[in-house]
């Protein structure tokens, strides 16, 4: 197997980097028909694979579930998750043969193995989904000819898939076509179901390809929404207790910090989150984003040409082979900081305070997304795709961090994004030592606006907001955030 | 003399910047246990939080803790509504969670709440398990938070007020959603409690209290009156039902004669069984009464017929005249439902405006996603009035009381004129003259045509519609029946079943 984007011409290549179309809620009038009547067969009941199941079975689908022999026998997790739910659950031999599409909601690194188990038990003209692309674009995987290939991917947690579901709406949703697998041209038609059939086209479907899919998702992962948020939690901590913050404090407001910040951003992209900061906070925010955001550049662009190249996934499958040496060790030292190993403390921090005393965050946040989303456009990567692979994923990301801190991140997380993330924090950290170095407790611990007077020059505070709001990712967020105000915080702190 | 236990003056209280008490002053002398009553939204809970020290006041409250009693020195309150979180700290659960079965433990256990609790208040487990007892909460103890029911709840934070025996002990609504018996149990308790030294002051309009109360008084108007033991089950001053909307007088359309049908349906969660072979049917029109003690199945058996459990699918059910799992959707399912319970208004989105909540019951979402037609939008109007709820409906759901919260969702509930109204303790936390004047719109729907499944506690708060009834106990069907019905009151003929 060879990297599938490395075989395609430029023009090839460019095309399906592409691909990338915001849908209208009328593309979805259809429903769910284009899969009604015909089996589903899922592999894995993990929670994407349990929730999606829920979801499309309460649509009116035929669901099962196909696990490993051992995982049957075993009754594993996996087995008691879809068996209690009443779902049918066979072995591979028993269901595969029988499916019309087979769902493919394994862990990344399980894929190579699954999909050669699978395919020779592949009817002829079945549906085989993906709920990312790394398989087929960076392993090269090649599918049997009459097999559709498709991608249905909810961009949240499976419990939020679930949530939102019930209630009556959706999660945002990333849809595409394998273009070397579509004999019967049936493929969109078919993944729009899907993902009418897990709520997704009420929060808003946009339609990629597996090569954008895989070559935004890697860059986001592995920069801004893990690489960034270990980076500038750890050197927030540090940087507080050498200064004499309370330990105990610095922690919680670490933790909690980006959840609450992260919020604004959320509900308003960057806008919304700068506005939170007092005008002079804000003024500051702003510059020294601008200094991170020179110095991270070239970091960040090396990233993305990693990707582009496959020299990343090529290591990374290195570590695979050697038994995940490198990311078993790099997972042990993250759970030695201090940062990790520091109890939040008894302290009650309000949520404007989580603003006014770790505008630092704010900053990098700024940084981290504004560079991430300009890496990906010029890299050819379309507007809207970098938009969910940077802003909109931040939230959801820092979300895990407040629940168990960066521990349980990684652990969330994939292990492509996990080792991604480590790549980048190793290089990140000595990039800003020397900007650290400047940093003072105004900035991150103590409340911005303690002792200084609120002025600020007209004219500047003027060109800041101009540059905040004129950026390109704000003017996409806010059309794609339009589709999906409905959804409901998770809120933690 | 001896200091009295809570002493107020010139107490000054706003609630949502509304001043509800303007220069109160009261006292509780040592040895006196008080009733609170009043209409909802008569500032009652606000004024129990001002003297637990969870709202902001002006005024002096003065609270003089006996230093020689053994009881510890705190006022603690128990709200009328419960909390709980998840392991990782997130309350981002909805309704139908506990009825999916899912190997990663998401809440603490009984126990484990129980050892948490017991430990923050240096509080000795031995103590905790004849109330566990008592109120038939022992078997509940490995079960996670989220699998709890409305009851199983609020007896939970019972538990843990009789096991701390606070030397003031302040409960808000305690007696919402238990059955007959555990209420009985409970007035044991709190009786024992206050013999222990225990002071209690009790938010309540109901009748059914412990003996130890010696005090009553009603809030009326930013002012506190004692009254006596008889007033507090008066009927308040009644205001005339106003004329209900054309829209809901229409008869609904049935697409089938069957609303529902089980045939020995089983509902289990591993080892344990919820539901055990229940067969029964609901025809088109037909109104029934549900009933069961804490914890026998009455919200599970529920949730087959609104399409919420995931178990459904396995077992042999007849919704509107289709086999379950027939490729129907559960939005197909709900269309032809108004569904209200406790949980399911403890998990709505409380973000919504009063007017998107009653708005969202077109389309059976928790939220509003959607533009309404002009017809549609007149009906929201329309009804809202018809609720008193006009002056409210740009509100966010979760600035109003508890009260009117429920009279927001209960107009959700039949914004549609659906074929089914299910109605699972809808009056909870609503006051006398509101749960009379909602049970009366009930009764007037049912006129109309419209089928019912309703399910209370109270014997004494019923529709008079209610013509069938069917009993479970422990997840098993113990009686179906014909009401009977003498004096044109329902209460005259059911026996205390739970």
């Amino acid at each position: 197997m060879s990297n599938y984007f490395n075989t395609l011409p430029l023009r090839e290549k460019l095309n399906q980097l592409g691909v990338c179309e915001f849908m209208d809620s009328r593309e979805f009038a259809d429903g769910v028909n284009a899969l009604k009547g015909k089996k589903l067969v899922i592999i894995g009941c993990g929670a994407q694979g349990l929730n999606q199941g829920l979801n499309l079975r309460d649509s009116g689908l035929d669901v099962s579930y196909t696990l490993r022999k051992e995982a049957i026998e075993g009754k594993r997790d996996s087995w008691k998750n879809a068996t209690e739910n009443n779902f049918k659950v066979g072995t591979y031999q028993e269901l595969i043969p029988t499916a019309d599409i087979l769902i493919n909601l394994t862990p990344d690194k399980q894929h190579t193995a699954v999909v050669k188990a699978v395919m020779p038990l592949m009817k002829k003209d079945a549906t085989l989904s993906y709920s990312h692309g790394f398989n087929i674009v960076e392993e090269g995987m090649q599918i049997r000819k009459d097999i559709t290939v498709i991608m249905v991917a909810p961009k949240c947690p499976g419990s939020e898939v679930r949530a939102e579901y019930v209630r009556g709406f959706g999660v945002p949703t990333l849809i595409a076509v394998h273009p070397e697998n579509d004999p019967q041209g049936k493929g969109l038609a078919q993944a729009k179901a899907y993902a009418v059939g897990t709520g997704g086209h009420k929060a808003g479907v946009l339609l990629s390809s597996f090569v954008a899919e895989v070559k935004s998702d890697l860059m986001g992962e592995q920069t801004i929404l893990c690489g960034l948020l270990q980076t500038g939690s750890i050197l927030s901590f540090d940087k507080m207790i050498e200064k004499g913050i309370d330990a105990g404090y610095a922690s919680k407001l670490v933790q909690y910090g980006v959840e609450v910040i992260t919020e604004a951003l959320k509900q308003g992209g960057i806008t919304a989150m700068m506005d939170r900061l007092s005008n002079p906070a804000k003024i500051k925010a702003f510059e020294i984003s601008e200094e991170m955001k020179d110095i991270m550049r070239p970091l960040f662009q090396k990233h993305q040409d990693d990707i582009m190249s496959g020299e990343f996934s090529k290591t990374m499958m290195e570590d695979w082979a050697n038994d995940d040496k490198n990311l078993l060790r790099w997972r042990a030292e993250t759970g030695e900081t201090a940062f990790e190993k520091t109890p939040a403390g008894d302290v009650k921090i309000s949520e404007q305070e989580y603003f006014d005393n770790y505008t630092l965050m704010v900053a990098f946040i700024r940084a981290g997304v504004e560079l991430a989303f300009e890496t990906m456009v010029q890299a050819g990567i379309k507007p809207e795709s970098a938009y969910y692979e940077s802003l909109h994923e931040t939230p959801l990301i820092a979300n895990t961090i407040a629940r168990k801190k960066l521990f349980e991140m990684n652990r969330v997380i994939s292990d492509t994004a996990e080792y991604g993330c480590y790549l980048f924090d190793q290089a990140c950290k000595p990039l800003l030592a020397d900007f650290m170095k400047k940093v003072a407790t105004d900035l991150v611990g103590k409340n911005f606006n303690e002792g200084k007077d609120g002025g600020v020059d007209n004219r500047k505070l003027i060109d800041v907001n101009e540059a905040i709001r004129t950026h390109q990712v704000e003017k996409v967020g806010a059309v794609l955030r339009k589709a999906m105000t409905a959804m409901k915080a998770i809120k933690t702190a | 003399m001896q200091r009295p236990l809570l002493h107020i003056q010139d107490l000054n209280l706003k609630y949502q910047n509304k001043l509800v008490f303007d220069d109160l002053s009261w006292a509780i002398q040592k040895g006196e246990q008080w009733v609170l009553s009043g209409i909802s939204g008569s500032g009652k809970t606000t004024l129990a939080k001002a003297f637990a020290g969870l709202v902001d006041y002006a005024g002096e409250i003065e609270i003089n803790f006996d230093i020689e009693s053994k009881l510890p020195a705190k006022v603690l309150f128990i709200e009328s509504w419960y909390q709980f979180k998840n392991i990782e700290g997130v309350a981002n659960f909805y309704y139908q969670q506990r009825y999916t079965a899912q190997q990663a433990k998401d809440t603490l256990t009984v126990n484990a709440e129980l050892a948490h609790y017991g430990k923050e208040n240096d509080l000795a487990f031995a103590d905790v398990e004849p109330i566990l007892i008592a109120l038939r909460f022992a078997s509940l103890k490995n079960s996670q938070l989220i699998e709890l029911s409305s009851g199983e709840h609020k007896k939970l934070q019972l538990v843990k007020a009789l096991w701390l025996k606070p030397q003031l002990l302040i409960i808000d609504q305690p007696y919402v959603g238990l059955d007959a018996k555990s209420r009985e149990k409970l007035n044991i308790l709190l009786d024992q409690a206050c013999a222990d030294g225990v002071q209690l002051i009790l938010i309540s309009n109901e009748d059914e209290l412990p003996k130890s109360i010696n005090h009553f008084a009603e809030i009326e108007n930013g002012k506190l009156i004692e009254i006596s033991a008889q007033e507090i089950a008066l009927a308040k001053s009644n205001n005339e039902l106003g004329e209900i909307p054309e829209f809901l007088k229409e008869a609904p359309v049935y697409s089938s004669d069957l609303i529902a049908k089980m045939v020995d349906v089983n509902i289990s969660y591993g080892e344990k069984q919820v539901l055990k072979n229940i067969n029964w049917e609901v025809k088109a029109g037909e109104k029934w009464l549900l009933q069961g003690p804490n914890g026998s199945g009455k919200s599970t058996l529920l949730s087959l017929i609104n399409g919420d459990h995931p178990q459904s699918y396995a077992n042999e059910l007849y919704l509107f005249g289709n086999p379950r799992g027939s490729g129907e959707s559960i939005w197909d399912i709900k269309q032809h439902i108004g569904l209200i319970s406790p949980e399911f208004h403890w998990y709505f989105d409380s973000s919504s405006t009063v007017w998107q909540s009653v708005a969202s019951g077109f389309y059976d979402s928790v939220g509003l996603f959607q533009q309404l037609p002009y017809t549609k939008s007149k009906q929201v109007d329309e009804l809202i009035a018809y609720f008193g709820l006009t002056e409210n409906k740009n509100d966010l759901l979760s600035s109003l009381s508890l009260g009117k919260q429920r009279l927001v969702l209960l107009a959700r509930t039949i914004i549609k004129n659906p074929e089914l109204l299910i109605l699972d303790e809808p009056c909870q936390g609503l006051d006398q003259q509101q749960t009379a004047h909602f049970n009366q719109l009930v009764d007037e729907l049912c006129t109309n045509g419209m089928t019912v499944i309703y399910v209370g506690h109270y014997e004494s708060q019923l529709p008079s519609c209610l013509e069938k009834r069917i009993v479970l106990e422990n997840g098993e069907v113990k009686k179906i029946e014909k009401i009977k019905k003498e004096n044109h009151k329902v209460q005259a003929h059911l026996e205390l079943i739970d």
